[in-house]
C-alpha cells in the first residue's frame, strides 16, 4: 500500500454486506478502499446457506426488506455477469402438531396481508409435492418466493464489480485503529498494512463489527450466535426446494413456546433445515449457540441435528456427511440489523447484525449505504434500524447475554 | 496434453488452469482458491489435492511452504452414514 492511501469512504469486512457495500458506493462514483482481515467471504459468508427468505422473518417492515433486497438480486444478476447461483426454488415450513398448526396458520394471514406468496398446504398435497418427506406430517407452509445463492460467489462476484467500477480491495489487511479528530470527525483508519485516509467508515464487520465499534467508543450489542451445518455428499435430488420445520420459527422468534421440547432446542437451539445445493450437495442445519467465538463443531450438536432431519426425511439415513462446519451469526436483541449513520461519530455507519438474513438483505444494505451515504433518499425507511434504539435496550440486553450463557 | 486438462482435484474435477485463474483473482491460501474453485470440496475434503494446490499456490505467489497454513479440517474424519450419526451413544 502506497503510504498515506487515500478514500473517500473505507468498507470493514470482505463480507457478503461489505463487498455489497463496496459495490455500490464504487457504482455510484465514490473512490472506496474495502479492508478485510482475511480473505473475502472468511467468515459468517463462507460459514452460512444462502437463503433469500422472507417466511422466516417478522411479517411487515421485517419481510418487505427481503422483498426489496430480492428485486435488487434480479438486478445483481444482470449487472455482475458473474454466477452467483441465485436460484428462486421456494420453500416449505413442515408443520407436525395441530398446535404448530394453528400458529403457523395465523402467520400466514399476517405474511399474505404483507403480500407474500404463501399458503398452507394439507399432508397429502404435500407428500404429492414431496414424495420423500415422512408421511405423518401435517402439512406445510409454502412459500414460492424463496430464492438461494451461493454466498461465497456472491461476495467475489461484487468484489470484481467493486474493482471495475474502480474500488481497491485490501484482504488480508487488519484495521488497528480509526482515528478521530478533536471534533469527532473520521480522520483515518490505521491497519496493519498502512494508513488510509478517509472521512468515512463503513463497519460492516458483521459478529466482529463490535471490536470496530470500540475503536470509536461504541459498545455495539450484536453477539456472536454459532449455527452448525452439515454437508452430505452429492446425491441425486431428495428435495425439491428449501425445508425447514415449524420449530425453527419457535427457535428463533419465541423460544418460550419451545419449553416443552426436548434438549436439543432448548440447549441448542436445533431445528431442521435443509438446502439443496446447486452442486449437487445438501446442506442440513440448524443450530443457535452463544459460545462467543468459537467456530468449531460439536458432536451432540451435529447428531442432534442429523437425527431431526431424518425424523422428516427418513430417505437421509442412507446418506453420507462429507464435512460440518458452524459460522457465526451477527445477533440483535431484536433481529434486526443496525443501518443508518451513528450519532455523534460524523460519518461513521454500522452496517451488520442481520443473525441469519445477512445473505438475503445483502444487495439491499449495500445499496442502502450508499444512498445514505452520497445523500439520496433511501429505498425503504430506515429509522427502526438506528443504532441509537438500543441505548434504551440496553440492560434488557445483559440479561438476555446472561441468560444465554 | 492441453494445459487446462490437469486435474488436480478430482472429486470436484477442478483443473490446474481454473486454480491458477483463482490465484490471479487474489486467492492467497488454500482456502481461497478453495472458495473460489472448489478444489477440496468433494468428497476426500481435500486429502489428495491440498499438497498440489500448496505447490501451485508456492509457484504462483512466492509464499514459502511453511507460510501457507493448512486449511481447516472438521469432523467428521471420514466420510460417515447419516443413520450411525443418528444413533444414541451408549
Amino acid at each position: 500500500m502506497s503510504m498515506p492511501e487515500k478514500a473517500e469512504a473505507v468498507v470493514i469486512g470482505g463480507g457478503v454486506s461489505g463487498t455489497s457495500i463496496a459495490y455500490y458506493l464504487s457504482k455510484e462514483g465514490m473512490d472506496v478502499t474495502l479492508v478485510e482481515r482475511g480473505d473475502i467471504a472468511s467468515g459468517t459468508s463462507g460459514g452460512c446457506e444462502g437463503n433469500v427468505m422472507a417466511q422466516d422473518h417478522e411479517p411487515g417492515f421485517d419481510s418487505n426488506m427481503t422483498v426489496e433486497s430480492n428485486k435488487l438480486y434480479q438486478e445483481l444478476m444482470r449487472e455482475l455477469g458473474d454466477d452467483f447461483q441465485y436460484h428462486q426454488p421456494g420453500s416449505i415450513f413442515l408443520i407436525e402438531s395441530e398446535e404448530e398448526w394453528d400458529f403457523m396458520q395465523s402467520r400466514v394471514e399476517k405474511q399474505k396481508a404483507a403480500g407474500l406468496p404463501v399458503r398452507m398446504i394439507g399432508g397429502d398435497e404435500l407428500r404429492e409435492r414431496e414424495p420423500n418427506l415422512a408421511s405423518n406430517l401435517l402439512g406445510a407452509v409454502e412459500s414460492t418466493f424463496t430464492a438461494s445463492v451461493h454466498p461465497m460467489y456472491l461476495a467475489l462476484a461484487l468484489v470484481r464489480g467493486a474493482k471495475k467500477a474502480g474500488a481497491r480491495i485490501r484482504t488480508f489487511t487488519e484495521v488497528r485503529q480509526i482515528k478521530l479528530d478533536s471534533r469527532h470527525k473520521i480522520r483515518s483508519v490505521i491497519t496493519s498494512e498502512g494508513e488510509i485516509r478517509t472521512s468515512t467508515v463503513v463497519n460492516a464487520a458483521g459478529a466482529w463489527a463490535p471490536n470496530i465499534g470500540k475503536m470509536v467508543g461504541l459498545d455495539i450489542p450484536i453477539v456472536p450466535r454459532r449455527g452448525q451445518l452439515a454437508v452430505t455428499e452429492k446425491v441425486a435430488p431428495i428435495a425439491s426446494r428449501k425445508m425447514s420445520e415449524a420449530r425453527y420459527i419457535a427457535a428463533k422468534f419465541h423460544p418460550e413456546l419451545a419449553t416443552n421440547a426436548g434438549t436439543d432446542i432448548r440447549k441448542y437451539g436445533v431445528a431442521f433445515t435443509l438446502e439443496p445445493r446447486t452442486d449437487g450437495n445438501i446442506l442440513i442445519g440448524s443450530s443457535r449457540e452463544f459460545v462467543g467465538y468459537n467456530t468449531g463443531t460439536s458432536y451432540p450438536v451435529i447428531s442432534a441435528i442429523i437425527k431431526r432431519a431424518i425424523r422428516f426425511l427418513p430417505v437421509l439415513k442412507d446418506v453420507h456427511m462429507i464435512r460440518t462446519y458452524a459460522g457465526l451469526r451477527p445477533y440483535t436483541p431484536d433481529h434486526l440489523s443496525i443501518i443508518p449513520r451513528v450519532d455523534g461519530i460524523d460519518d461513521f455507519y454500522i452496517a451488520a447484525g442481520h443473525e441469519g438474513d445477512g445473505i438475503g438483505l445483502a444487495p439491499l444494505t449495500g445499496k442502502l449505504i450508499a444512498q445514505l451515504i452520497t445523500h439520496v433518499p433511501t429505498l425503504i425507511p430506515v429509522e427502526r434500524l438506528r443504532f441509537s434504539r438500543f441505548a434504551m435496550e440496553e440492560r434488557k440486553i445483559r440479561e438476555n447475554q446472561h441468560l444465554s450463557d | 496434453m492441453e494445459k487446462g486438462d490437469l486435474v488436480i482435484c478430482r472429486c470436484e474435477e477442478v483443473t490446474k488452469e481454473e486454480i491458477e485463474e483463482a490465484i490471479e483473482d487474489g486467492a492467497q491460501t488454500i482456502k481461497g482458491v478453495k472458495i473460489r474453485t472448489r478444489a477440496g470440496m468433494g468428497l476426500c475434503q481435500g486429502r489428495s489435492c491440498h499438497q498440489l494446490v500448496r505447490k501451485i499456490l508456492v509457484e504462483k505467489t512466492g509464499q514459502k511452504p511453511n507460510e501457507l497454513l493448512p486449511p481447516t479440517f472438521r469432523p467428521p474424519v471420514r466420510v460417515l452414514n447419516l443413520e450411525n450419526l443418528a444413533r444414541e451413544r451408549e
